[in-house]
């Protein structure tokens, strides 16, 4: 075919043109790319966070907002009634984590029935403080305790373990030993957070004590991402038979988050307002939600990639292509004689069109892969330098501050204490995506499209006459 | 071959109308070698332009074997461009990436004429023209002479009923002119071609069977030796 041989010449003699007009496509599409690549990143960065904090496969957590806290130094808040005596005093307190109210079990299953919810399970979180009351005696003249005094606090996961795929504990993976199974659910049996584990040197076989109960470890487990998991995980309904609260003498029938798996993703909007409905003081969080609650590195990385990321894209874009554009219609210019000659000869308009396009669509197709290379040199930058980034995440997104144990000279106080958070560290990964890459190839040609239709336009409103008029 | 009545054509510059052809009257006939003469801004490449079908006359009318072309299509006006009328341009006009031979070519692509015959016909073209060995070069690493027998060979290639040149030995030195008008000749005589020729030069004028001067856009017939192709 004469279009392609004359196609093949014009690239080849004129080089320095096409490589300039190739190149400036590319720098727009290398930079699409990247872009959409490490907001890609970013947005699994968000994904691991979120599964670390609520496990793979949940798609809503439903908590509910704890009863207003008493007023910290109000008599009955403000101690537990304990007094310095004349023996040290061993506690193994169970508390609700801070900020989490509970929730009836009987509505985990309500939850389960509503349309497009896969399945739902409850969980309970408690937080095992071990603390030494000194005797007067020990106290010093200025009435501050030793620092042994200092509780030490371990989190407990109870875990619903007829749903072995949602909540926190189905990421886990087991390092050694096993996991919890259903027939563990009535059994004083704990799983342990291998981090945990080290530092309190235990293993298979060992025995904790939670809430003056004893436990056999059976798992050490490991959660993918750092962060957001228990140090122990135990049966629900261990969990609640142990807990006190506001002297109730157990916990039975309670938990404090439902962890809900929808159909599929598009049916979640639909599902979190079905859930409020039924649970109208409960607080419905879905992934996105969640998203918007985090904060940290992460998050100005994210707003980054996708507010400046998106302009910068869209500017580079334009660039690129108004760059290739006026420089395909300068070139159709300076060839004005030829393509008048051509129309001399007997060229249709439309052949002489078709050339000046098929020149700038291969033009834009050589862009594409050069930008295709530029994206992945510009991804495997960002996989290098990229720090880690960490994200902060209220434990429970929209619940009152947390609250947090401490000691003081008078004995023990509950004392509001800010930002009970989790802090999760994620190393960003920028992917290259099969659909990032068709997008960079459409815009390419896209791109010689549009550099073409002005150069063809250009050339097209050309007359013969004026090409041979003009002697150089 | 061409009937011309009344062909004026009016160029509009901004408010001045420039007539760069007053009412011309002229018949070519079939194997006619016509000169066209005539100083500079006279109206000679615009009168060539009309006959090319290239732009059409503000009045008058151009008939070109039989048709009228004033009133064709540009579609149409554009095909029997491509199928009977041949061009020669005073800067050759080659197209600079592509070898003598792809030029050649490039008269052939719109008449849709098939590889294989197309790559004979261009061979041929380029014989007749002394050129067969420099198929394969660039117009930039051909002389000035041999530029010009490339455009010979392109506007001749696809047999055109008229050959329309605009000075085509304007660029080139005394000797190498007179061998393009000898080339021109011989072709004109072998191919029986309809023959309109811009051109300054006296020596050819004085060749010439027929003499056509312009003046101010109006044009006399100056020299008719009577001579017709033997
Ligand atoms: N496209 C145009 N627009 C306006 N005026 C034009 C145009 N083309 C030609 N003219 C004018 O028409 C007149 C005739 O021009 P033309 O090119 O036909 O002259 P010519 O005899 O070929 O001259 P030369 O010997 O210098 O080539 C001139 O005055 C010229 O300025
Ligand atoms: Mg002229």
């Amino acid at each position: 075919m004469f279009l392609l041989l004359y196609l093949r010449r014009e690239l080849r003699r004129r080089l320095r043109q096409t490589v300039v007009i190739a190149l400036g496509l590319a720098v727009g599409i290398g930079l699409v790319v990247t872009i959409t690549a490490a907001t890609a990143g970013v947005r699994n960065a968000q994904a691991a966070v979120l599964h670390a904090l609520y496990g793979i496969g949940t798609d809503i957590t439903i908590t509910m907002e704890p009863p207003p806290p008493p007023k910290p130094g109000s008599p009955q808040a403000s101690d537990f009634g304990l007094t310095p005596g004349a023996k040290d005093q061993q506690l193994d307190l169970l508390g609700l984590p801070p900020g989490l109210g509970l929730l009836d079990e009987a509505s985990v299953a309500s939850v389960a029935r509503l349309r497009g919810v896969t399945a739902a399970a409850g969980g309970l979180s408690l937080v095992d403080q071990k603390l030494t009351v000194p005797s007067a005696a020990s106290l010093g003249p200025g009435g501050k305790p030793p620092a042994s005094a200092f509780p030490t606090t371990s989190t407990v996961d109870g875990v619903d373990l007829t749903h072995p795929h949602l909540g926190p504990f189905a990421s886990a993976q087991v390092g050694s030993g096993r996991s919890l199974t259903a027939t563990d659910a009535g059994s004083n049996v704990a799983a342990v957070d291998s981090s945990y584990a080290a530092t309190k040197g235990l293993t298979v076989g060992s025995t904790i004590i939670i809430g003056y109960t004893k436990f056999s470890v059976v798992g050490i487990v490991r959660q993918p991402r750092g962060g957001g998991s228990s140090d122990i995980y135990i049966p629900l309904a261990r969990a609640q038979a142990l807990a006190k609260f506001k002297g109730l003498a157990n916990l039975n029938d309670k938990v404090d988050t439902i962890y809900v798996a929808a159909a599929n993703a598009s049916t979640i909007d639909a599902v979190q307002k079905e859930i409020a409905t039924l649970l109208p003081s409960a607080t419905v969080t879905s992934s996105a939600s969640l998203a918007n609650a985090v904060t940290g590195s992460l998050a100005g990385a994210a707003s980054l990639a996708n507010q400046l990321g998106r302009w910068l894209a869209i500017v580079a874009l334009i660039a690129a292509f108004a760059v290739a554009s006026l420089l395909t219609v300068a070139a159709v210019a300076r060839r004005v004689r030829e393509f008048g000659t051509l129309k001399a000869l007997g060229w249709r308009s439309s052949r002489v069109v078709a050339q000046v396009m098929s020149e700038s669509i291969v033009t834009g197709i050589l862009g594409a892969v050069a930008g295709v290379a530029m994206a992945f040199g510009g991804v495997s930058v960002i996989n290098t330098l990229a720090p880690t980034l960490s994200a902060t995440v209220a434990q429970n997104p929209g619940s009152a501050p947390p609250q947090n144990v401490s000691l003081n000279d008078s004995g023990m106080h509950r004392q509001v204490a800010q930002g009970a958070t989790h802090t999760v560290a994620v190393h960003m990964t920028a992917p290259v995506t099969v659909t990032a890459i068709v997008l960079a190839i459409i815009l390419a040609i896209a791109g010689g499209l549009i550099a073409g239709s002005f150069g063809g336009w250009r050339a097209a409103r050309l007359r013969p006459v004026e090409a041979l008029g003009r002697v150089e | 071959m061409y009937t011309l009545t009344g062909v004026t054509k009016n160029y509009r510059k901004r408010r001045e109308t420039i007539e760069a052809l007053r009412g011309v009257d002229l018949d070519i006939a079939d194997g006619e070698w016509l000169v066209v003469q005539g100083r500079t801004g006279g109206g000679k490449s615009t009168l060539l332009q009309i006959l090319g079908g290239l732009d059409r006359p503000t009045r008058g009318t151009v008939t070109f074997d039989g048709r009228d072309l004033t009133s064709l299509p540009e579609s149409t006006v554009t095909r029997v461009r491509a199928a009977s009328i041949g061009f020669m341009f005073q800067a050759f006009n080659l197209i600079p990436t592509l070898t003598a031979a792809e030029n050649v070519e490039a008269a052939l692509v719109p008449l849709g004429v098939k590889v294989e015959q197309r790559r004979a016909q261009v061979a041929g073209a380029l014989d007749s023209v002394g050129l067969g060995d420099r198929a394969r070069h660039l117009p930039s690493e051909l002389s000035g002479g041999q530029q010009q027998r490339v455009g010979i060979a392109r506007a001749l290639v696809k047999q055109p009923k008229v050959l329309l040149a605009d000075e085509p030995t304007g660029n080139l030195d005394e000797d190498t002119r007179d061998e393009i008008i000898s080339l021109l000749e011989r072709l004109w005589r072998e191919q029986h071609l309809t023959l309109v020729l811009v051109t300054h030069d006296t020596a050819i004028v004085e060749r010439a069977p027929r003499v056509a001067e312009i003046r101010n856009g109006c044009l006399s017939i100056r020299q008719d030796t009577g001579t017709q192709p033997s």
